[in-house]
């Protein structure tokens, strides 16, 4: 190591052209003297490469005009107005703005749960209450709560979807090269 | 002359067909790419990217010019295609079975077989990692290695700044290399 692990992040910004001139032209030149540095360079370039090819090549077998009838289909399509209303709901608040969902529903449902202490003809059948509301902003944020009357005890879980795709993706894992 | 993207919004902000159809030419396939590359599925991919361009067609009055075309188009297509992986638990296997052709179709024109197959190889093991990371990871990686995007473009797209486009980027970066170190 010639102790240029701290210039991984720099050799990122310069392949990106996010350097200025003199500090592009600095880093340039380090580089061609640096095996190390060099050896970072052509890695990253290499998955550069590999990602665009195949991207690229996928694309190019686009084809416009049926494509662009797809397009001309929505458009000219009548949707369900409960479609339209979700959509806009979904396009008006993404994830970072429905950050106040959660404790909204947390109160929601803390509320609801709660009436039996307000109204004893509301008494159900068992002493525990429990909610859920599933993906509550459409990005996979969960919310359960569980209401112990003996104890008096509530419990509130918020927790995320997780994407599946890591364990999913090892067990389909071939086992050796495909030679 | 040609037409720029500004001027064919408000061609279309005007009512010309014509100048969402000539928009559509010009991006249907760096949306496709993008989106491809986010959600690793051709028929999840060509259905987001149609309707990526319907609701640009829907919000296109409201578009007032303040960033660039592109990156407003971006933004649609990135939060869609967020949206579609969140909401659909996809079998991997449908991944691959629909990516397959990308490496079939690059093989034919591999002339060395031991590089055609070391490039066949670290093509799968590539899309396999990038399938390993985040939805926010895999955007800064498609927007910056696909479109060449700058990190204020970027940030912009994705509502986050250029220092967290950065980090990511680093992050998605060595996390690739990690998974390909054999084959880099």
């Amino acid at each position: 190591m010639n102790g240029c692990e701290n210039r991984i992040e720099a050799i990122e910004r310069w392949l990106d052209g996010e350097l200025s001139g003199a500090e592009a032209e600095s880093l340039r030149v380090h580089v061609t003297a640096c095996a190390e540095c060099a050896e970072t360079q052509r890695r990253l370039e290499k998955i550069q490469r590999t990602l665009q090819g195949a991207l690229r090549a996928e694309a190019q077998q686009l084809e416009f005009q049926r494509f662009w009838r797809a397009v001309q289909i929505r458009i000219n399509e009548k949707r369900p107005w409960h479609r339209e209303a979700l959509e806009r709901l979904r396009s008006a608040f993404p994830a970072s703005r429905a950050a106040w969902a959660v404790p909204a529903v947390i109160a929601l449902l803390l509320a609801a749960i709660s009436l039996e202490s307000y109204l004893p003809f509301w008494r159900g059948a068992g002493r525990n209450s429990f909610a859920t509301v599933e993906s509550i902003d459409a990005y996979g944020r969960n919310v359960a709560l569980l209401r112990e009357y003996d104890t008096k005890t509530t419990v509130i879980w918020l927790y995320q979807d997780q994407e599946g795709e890591n364990e999913a993706a090892e067990e389909t894992a071939p086992s050796g090269p495909a030679f | 002359m040609e037409r720029t993207d500004l001027e064919l919004v408000q061609q279309c902000q005007a009512g010309e067909m014509s100048a969402f159809q000539e928009l559509v030419s010009r991006y249907h396939q760096k949306v496709y790419m993008v989106i491809l590359g986010l959600l690793r599925n051709r028929e999840d991919a060509l259905e987001v990217a149609q309707e990526t361009f319907f609701r640009a067609y829907r919000k296109i009055n409201g578009f007032q010019g303040g960033s660039s075309f592109y990156t407003w188009l971006y933004r649609i297509a990135v939060n869609l295609s967020i949206d579609t992986q969140r909401r659909q638990k996809r079998n991997p296997l449908d991944f691959r079975e629909t990516m397959d052709g990308v490496f079939e179709s690059q093989n034919e024109v591999a002339r060395d077989p031991f590089a055609d197959v070391h490039d066949k190889e670290l093509r799968e093991k590539l899309n396999r990692a990038i399938n390993e990371l985040t939805p926010e990871h895999k955007a800064v990686i498609v927007l910056r290695t696909i479109e060449g995007l700058s990190y204020k473009d970027i940030g912009e797209i994705l509502g986050c700044s250029e220092g967290t486009v950065m980090s990511r980027l680093h992050y998605a970066r060595k996390k690739l290399q990690d998974k390909l170190s054999a084959f880099l």
